[in-house]
């Protein structure tokens, strides 16, 4: 048998990849995580997988129930709501709608959170000062009104509701990125890359982003289970995506004329939401339970 | 504590300040001019349109403008609606208290729910009623709340018919507007049938108010399973068991006391989350408050109601986090001294 490495090397994990071991050990976590990444193909793939077209309407086959259902038809297995449109691929657009803008919103709000966090971080004085309270006073208004507010600013709309919701997650980044990077910044590991020449950019780029990358991912998850939710609920009240929009709050608000008598119109959607906030709170639990874990060894 | 009421009245003015100016510079931002947003009058002829400006003040510099805003708001005059042409006021001041009930019973279910079981979660840590209570508060935490809503309304009102679905009260029930809250009202009434309207507006006011308990509940859970966990790791709690008290004795005697203190502190926060759903709640079920009238007013581009009516529902808000600051120093003195503005 030959034997490639010779050396016994030492390999130490990043602190990444330990967390990662740690939470694949986690079968909960996984299972969500599992979820997600399903959730994100969908996302990606529901224009080519989905049997119909969103927005189409069959005539003939209007307010068909599911197909476990005794009327159901299995060429509609969600059912159709009231203009005969499919269920199933309305839910599967939707996913791309309130999902995958919800991931896109966290993500550019991360970004844009990240950057303006860590310069802050680096600033003192007066400055650092104000952009404290005045965090303090953002962060204390739930994310819902705050969207509601910019909503009514700039008028109903599925793109006015995306830009609302990616403002109002931006002082959370900005928060935590920045609480983080002046804690990192204290550590002894800093110091040392400081004395050995390092400017600023650049432990912040090598030293510290490896080590709190997995508490903003952490914050992430926690942003995005609120950005489905905020999304879904502007849709609901009418002022996020509009008709015909296959969004699932606004799926959901268009079932409610026929609630009584087609209450799958109404469930679905609301399970998908269910769904979709359970998938990425089981994420969120998994990488702070990782988290924990990783402090107590 | 003078020092800390003086520090927190300063941050009152402060944030009462900034709320006006963002109010006022909402008017800017609405499509429209500027003076019809401030005052709603959108039918006003040449010469009430040059009172108009006079009165606000619109021919001078920014900064005069807004004291006048500022002038019309301490007068109570917040212009009127867009849509129904009636002063904002008045329509607030029926509004607001319904809200203002509908969300204290509901913080009020919350915490009774919440803060017993995040408890007993702390004491069984790391034991299967621990792992149950908080999946479930994890379910509770993402279920949408408009989703729940409809599926109480199908369950408890159209399916088993055993609680209305709309309004805060049959209409069949003459009460005379007082205070605005329902059930202050009723009590103040001298009408025969007080008990069987109070009887009916409890039976409407449950199913909303459970509705926007739930979120807040699985809040309160974590927050007070966490600051159970911390109180009982503390050494107080060591020497009390030393000391030779079981149990029950530590557990009623001194956890509970530190650890409601903690909590205290997060329910000003937790209120703010508890009124945007109990907007989202108001619509679904033909609440009369503040929060369906809002999202009309946003719906129908009232823009002098969308102003006026945020300003007042924020206003609302921050009075609650300060007063619940107020309680929470009052309860706990070493909060009084500490640091700035946190």
């Amino acid at each position: 048998m030959a034997r490639e490495k010779i050396y016994l090397e030492e390999v130490f994990p990043s602190p990444f990849m330990q967390l990662w071991g740690i939470f694949r050990k986690t079968p909960v976590a996984m299972v969500g995580f599992c979820c997600f990444i399903f959730l994100v193909t969908l996302a990606i793939f529901a224009p080519i997988i989905s049997p119909y077209s969103p927005v189409e309407g069959h005539l003939d086959m209007i307010l068909l129930p599911p197909a476990w259902h005794i009327d159901g038809n299995v060429s509609y297995l969600l059912g159709t709501d009231e203009l005969g449109r499919d269920m199933l691929s309305r839910l599967m657009y939707g996913t791309s709608l309130t999902f995958g803008l919800s991931f896109i919103v966290v993500i550019f709000s991360l970004v844009i959170g990240v950057v303006i966090g860590s310069l802050s971080a680096l600033t003192r004085g007066i400055k650092s000062s104000f952009l404290n309270h005045f965090l303090d006073v953002i962060l204390s208004i739930p994310s819902l009104l705050l969207a509601i507010i910019i909503v009514a600013i700039l008028g109903p709309g599925i793109s006015n509701t995306v830009w609302a919701i990616a403002i109002v997650f931006i002082p959370q980044f900005i928060h935590i990125t920045r609480y983080a990077v002046k804690e990192e910044f204290r550590k002894d590991y800093v110091l040392a890359s400081r004395l050995d020449g390092a400017g600023n950019f650049r432990i912040l780029y090598y030293s510290v982003f490896p080590n709190i990358v997995e508490r903003l991912m952490s914050q992430a998850t926690l942003a995005q289970s609120a950005a489905i939710l905020d999304i879904a609920t502007l849709g609901f009240l009418g002022l996020g995506a509009q008709i015909p929009l296959p969004e699932w709050g606004a799926i959901l608000a268009n079932g409610l004329e026929h609630f009584y008598i087609a209450p799958w119109t109404v469930y679905l959607p609301g399970l998908a939401i269910l769904f979709a906030v359970v998938a990425t709170n089981l994420v969120g639990e998994g990488i702070r339970h990782a988290l924990k874990l990783r402090k107590e060894n | 504590m003078l020092t800390f009421t003086l520090r927190r009245l300063s941050l009152f003015l402060f944030t009462m300040l900034v709320l006006t100016l963002i109010s006022f510079s909402l008017s800017f931002l609405f499509p429209g001019d500027t003076v019809i947003n401030h005052s709603g009058q959108i039918n006003a002829t040449a010469t009430e349109l040059a009172q108009l400006n006079e009165a606000y003040q619109m021919d001078k510099s920014i900064f005069t403008q807004y004291r006048a805003y500022l002038t019309h708001i301490l007068n109570g005059d917040l212009g009127q609606s867009m849509a129904s042409q009636s002063p904002i006021s008045n329509e607030v001041i029926e509004l607001l208290p319904a809200t203002i009930e509908l969300s204290l019973v509901a913080l009020l279910i919350a915490m009774l729910i919440g803060i017993p079981l995040g408890f007993i979660a702390a004491i069984n840590h790391n034991k299967a009623s621990d792992n149950a209570i908080l999946s479930l508060a994890m379910l509770g935490y993402s279920i949408p709340v408009f989703w729940l809503g409809l599926l109480a309304i199908l369950f408890f009102s159209i399916g088993l018919g055993w609680l209305p679905s709309a309004g805060n009260i049959s209409l069949l029930f003459e009460i005379e507007f007082v205070t605005g809250i329902q059930f202050i009202d009723i009590l103040l009434s001298d009408s025969p049938y007080k008990w069987q309207a109070f009887s009916n507006a409890s039976a409407h006011i449950v199913l909303p108010a459970c509705v926007i308990a739930l979120a807040p509940a699985t809040i309160f859970i974590r927050l007070s399973r966490a600051a159970m966990i911390e109180v009982l790791a503390a050494s107080y709690i060591r020497a009390a068991r030393s000391k030779g008290l079981n149990f029950k004795q530590i557990i009623f005697r001194h956890a509970i006391r530190n650890a409601l203190i903690k909590i205290i502190r997060h329910v000003g926060l937790q209120f703010a989350n508890l009124v945007t759903l109990a907007m989202v709640t108001e619509v679904i079920f033909s609440w009369p408050g503040i929060g369906r009238w809002l999202i009309e007013s946003i719906s129908q581009r009232d823009y002098t109601a969308i102003q006026s009516g945020l300003l007042v529902l924020s206003c609302f808000i921050f009075i609650i986090h300060i007063l619940t600051d107020f309680i929470y120093a009052a309860l706990n003195p070493l909060a009084r001294g500490n640091s700035h503005g946190s």
